[in-house]
């Protein structure tokens, strides 16, 4: 090789490798303040919720789904199997027996700071806002990678449509634009659930704490788990005992995969160009191969 | 190699591997036998002693101590224990071990117990006849014998009549110095003090402890070996009683039948009422409660009635602390003096020295977490189902006193050295009978709150208990279970809850509730507190309104609505 193809394949190299690295998508660092605004979320405190499902019936009613029957005699027989959300329930209470006795559960979307589903949806269905709502929009295709993507189980399919969505608590995203509470919020009679900026209701959680170190444990559950949620829980006894898990890590999953991805489109310029200066140096020693063996030919004669 | 050889060799190997996975997976566990469990009634022992010999070779043997005590009630236990320096029976085997290590122990056990066996010609010899399979599994679980101050009180009573009145009869402590346990009136401990082996000790006991841990004194052998020694004595004293004196002393006082249970040709034995011997009289399972041993006179030991606690050097005032009050509250002086029976200052001193483990005084009588602390123990009492209601809603003494009130602390620290006065009983204010509730009404009606019946329940409950009484000196203190942030000397009249809690959420105060949440919390978190039956749930306090409940919120989220109501195409919509 001489040094001119030497320094053609050094250009190349470098100018794919920025190029590369230009398309590649911007990383979105979820942060606590995006755009200037900060993340809004909601302290669910287990310590108070009384299983009444007043957070059930309101979000049916605000969201148009069908509403659950929430008198004495249903919520008994409800309350006896852990619930799963659902296309249709937004959020569920599901009730734990415990060392410390009988704990509700409100079950709903945790609105985590980087969400796996955003990540993970293909065309952008799924949006992580600035005020840290996260929402689902109709242009989903519903390839469920976001079910796949999201540690706590929570966007569910509309198997039974045709054209199905995916359905998951929003935060109440249009009544956060009108100024207003979340419904579930707004109807708890125990005030169990808290709405506020992170920054608020993590600091109302610590207070707790700090002052009933005997009735609580010391741990808010979402401040940091898969990397900080907006819905943050506190509670009595281990939240093993309450149906969270144990092993979920501080890392925001999309990072598990990040790594990789900021690498695919600096690969896929390079390789090409790589394989291209191999090729050319091949078929250049070749040429060379055959220029001396005919030279061989010449001095012994033949042809 | 061949082809074909490689062939036939694969093929053989795969073959073995899919049989023996086969019969793995087909293959069934033999089922475990049946765990027994054997009482204190039984009176067997498990011979398995696997702190010598780590994982048994031979399943464990379950000894019959029942059948080998009656076959040599007239030799007594000297047959198989040994003795001591003192004369005294050591109730372990067996008697003599030649050696070390565990070898040694098992040629001691099978030398005494087969040697017997074949001069006796009764019992077995040979390996299996011993060590049951069967038995492999057999649990002996005996039940820790309690000795509580009924009991305590009855020695001391008995002993007195015999003459023997000194306490150096069982209580003895061991001199460093001299290296041999002596006597010493007046500083007399419970067994546990320096036997038990498990619990670690400060360093005043540790050192006494040390000892007897190489001695392998614990409390079960000290115990067996101080307590049955007398009670077999006695026991063969009873049994050579004549028969006439016997009768005499017993016939005003019994049937006929209490003692000639089967027939007149026996009598039960003097140990079924007197000094027992057998495992099941001490070991009953049956532990007496507090209550029971309310009025058993505890121990002479010099303490006061009322004890002056005046610490030197302290900022606080001396506390007047009515310790002949306080000793009928408790099972066992341990629970307050957890070390030795001294007064808590000797250890704990103003800054905290090594033998309280550092803890300084203040923390030893206030710390709200301790057992042992006067504040510890009275945050437990207030923790019951009577208390709860209002007390597990109000911090812990020391951070009450973060914000100190006057009253918080001078209900103890008054420096008075005479008797600690009991306040007055409470006795319900003039209130108002009934409240209506109606700011929040319009799913629900107005609830009717029962507001005098509910002090006079809180009144009643307060004045039944003495530490309930002296700490509510004023009805205030029971007011402000509810009426929170209350302060008598600011006030005209007892606020409402709305005039602090607003109707809507207080976006400035997170920690101070939406009104709703302030009733349902405050009323249905003391009535779960007190594990009410009744008024736990909606319709017992507030009748459901006459329309029904109202649609709850008004703003809905129009989009997500919109998604939700569309029908288009809905191909199939399970039940």
């Amino acid at each position: 090789m001489d040094r001119r193809t030497f320094l053609k394949i050094m250009g190349t190299g470098v100018a794919s490798a920025t190029a590369g690295n230009l398309l590649a998508p911007g990383r979105s660092e979820a942060g606590e303040r995006l755009d200037g605004k900060e993340f809004y979320g909601i302290l669910v405190d287990t310590t108070r919720c009384i299983g009444c499902r007043l957070c059930e019936k309101a979000c049916a009613e605000v969201n148009g789904l069908p509403v659950p029957d929430i008198s004495e005699s249903a919520n008994q027989t409800v309350l006896e199997s852990v619930r799963h959300t659902t296309d249709k329930q937004y959020t569920v209470t599901n009730k734990y027996e415990t060392t410390k006795g009988t704990v509700f559960v409100p079950k709903r979307c945790m609105h985590c700071n980087h969400p796996g589903c955003v990540s993970s949806c293909p065309v952008n269905a799924m949006k992580k806002r600035p005020t840290g709502h996260v929402t689902w929009d109709s242009n989903c295709i519903g390839c469920r990678l976001c079910m796949v993507s999201c540690p706590f189980d929570i966007p569910k399919f509309e198997y039974d449509k045709a054209i199905p969505n995916i359905q998951k608590c929003n935060l109440c995203w249009d009544r956060f634009n009108q100024g207003v509470l979340p419904a579930c919020v707004e109807v708890c009679p125990t005030q169990a659930l808290m709405a506020g900026t992170r920054r608020q209701i993590l600091d109302e959680g610590k207070r707790r704490i700090s002052g009933a170190p005997d009735r609580y444990i010391d741990h808010i559950f979402g401040e940091y788990e898969a990397g900080g949620t907006s819905h943050i829980y506190l509670s009595e006894v281990p939240f093993d005992q309450i149906g969270f898990r144990k092993d979920m890590g501080t890392k925001p999953y999309p990072e598990y995969s990040a790594g990789y991805l900021r690498a695919v489109p600096v690969i896929a310029t390079l390789t090409p160009l790589l394989m291209l200066g191999i090729g050319v140096a091949v078929r250049m020693g070749r040429e060379k191969q055959i220029e001396k063996h005919e030279e061989k030919q010449d001095a012994k004669g033949k042809h | 190699m061949s082809k074909k050889i490689l062939f036939v060799l694969i093929s053989v190997i795969y073959i073995i591997l899919i049989a023996s996975g086969l019969t793995l997976v087909y293959s069934v566990g033999n089922p475990e036998p049946a765990r027994q469990v054997l009482t204190a009634e039984d009176n067997k022992i498990s011979i398995a002693r696997t702190e010598i010999f780590g994982k048994l070779q031979r399943p464990q043997v379950i000894f019959d101590h029942k059948k080998h005590e009656e076959a040599y009630k007239q030799e007594g236990c000297v047959t198989c224990h040994p003795m001591n320096e003192n004369k005294e029976i050591v109730f372990t085997f067996p008697k003599k071990i030649e050696g070390e290590g565990a070898t040694a122990v098992m040629k001691a056990f099978h030398d005494e117990c087969i040697e017997c066996h074949k001069k006796e010609k009764k019992g077995p010899v040979t390996c299996n006849n011993c060590h049951i399979k069967d038995l492999a599994n057999v649990e002996v679980d005996i039940p820790r014998a309690a000795f509580d101050f009924a009991d305590h009180n009855k020695h001391v009573k008995i002993m007195s009549k015999f003459g023997k009145d000194d306490c150096g009869q069982c209580h003895h402590t061991f001199d460093l110095q001299e290296q041999k346990l002596i006597k010493r009136h007046g500083s007399e401990e419970s067994c546990a003090s320096c036997h038990d082996l498990d619990r670690k000790k400060g360093p005043q006991l540790a050192a006494i402890t040390k000892v007897a841990a190489e001695k392998g004194l614990s409390t079960r052998r000290v115990s067996h070996q101080g307590c049955l020694n007398c009670h077999v004595e006695y026991q063969q004293k009873y049994r050579q009683m004549n028969k006439e004196d016997v009768h005499e002393i017993h016939q005003e006082k019994m049937g006929c039948n209490d003692c000639h249970v089967s027939g007149f040709k026996q009598a039960v034995s003097c140990s079924e009422c007197h000094v027992p011997t057998e495992c099941s009289k001490c070991h009953t399972g049956k532990y007496r409660t507090v209550a029971e041993l309310k009025n058993t006179p505890r121990p002479h030991r010099g303490q006061n009635d009322i004890a002056f606690i005046d610490i030197e050097n302290s900022s606080m005032k001396g506390v007047p602390f009515n310790h002949r009050a306080h000793q009928a509250n408790t099972g066992s002086c341990r629970l307050c003096h957890h070390e030795t029976l001294q007064a808590c200052k000797e250890c704990h001193s103003l800054t905290g020295k090594p033998e309280g483990n550092g803890i300084n005084i203040a923390n030893a009588y206030h710390r709200v977490q301790s057992e042992q602390s006067c504040a510890g123990c009275h945050n437990k009492i207030t923790s019951e189902k009577e208390c709860a209601g209002c007390h597990y809603y109000i911090s812990g003494m020391d951070v009450e006193t973060m914000n100190p009130k006057k009253n918080t602390c001078a209900v103890c620290h008054s420096g008075r050295k005479d008797q600690s006065s009991m306040p007055k009983p409470l006795s319900t204010p003039a209130v108002r009978e009934e409240i209506e509730i109606n700011v929040l009404a319009r799913d629900y009606k107005a609830a009717k709150f029962p507001h005098r019946d509910i002090i006079d329940n809180l009144v009643m409950i307060s004045n039944s208990s003495r530490l309930a009484t002296y700490f509510h000196r004023d009805i205030q203190t029971l007011c402000r279970g509810c009426h929170h942030q209350s302060n008598s000397a600011a006030e005209m009249r007892i606020p409402q809850c709305r005039n602090c809690h607003m109707v809507a959420d207080d976006r400035m105060n997170l920690n101070r509730t939406k009104l709703l949440s302030a009733y349902h919390r405050q009323c249905l978190g003391c009535h779960e507190k007190m594990e009410m039956t009744q008024a736990r749930k909606c319709l017992e306090c507030h009748e459901a309104s006459a329309g029904g409940a109202a649609e709850i919120v008004q703003f809905r989220n129009e989009s997500v609505v919109k998604q939700n109501t569309t029908t288009m195409l809905n191909v199939w919509r399970p039940k």
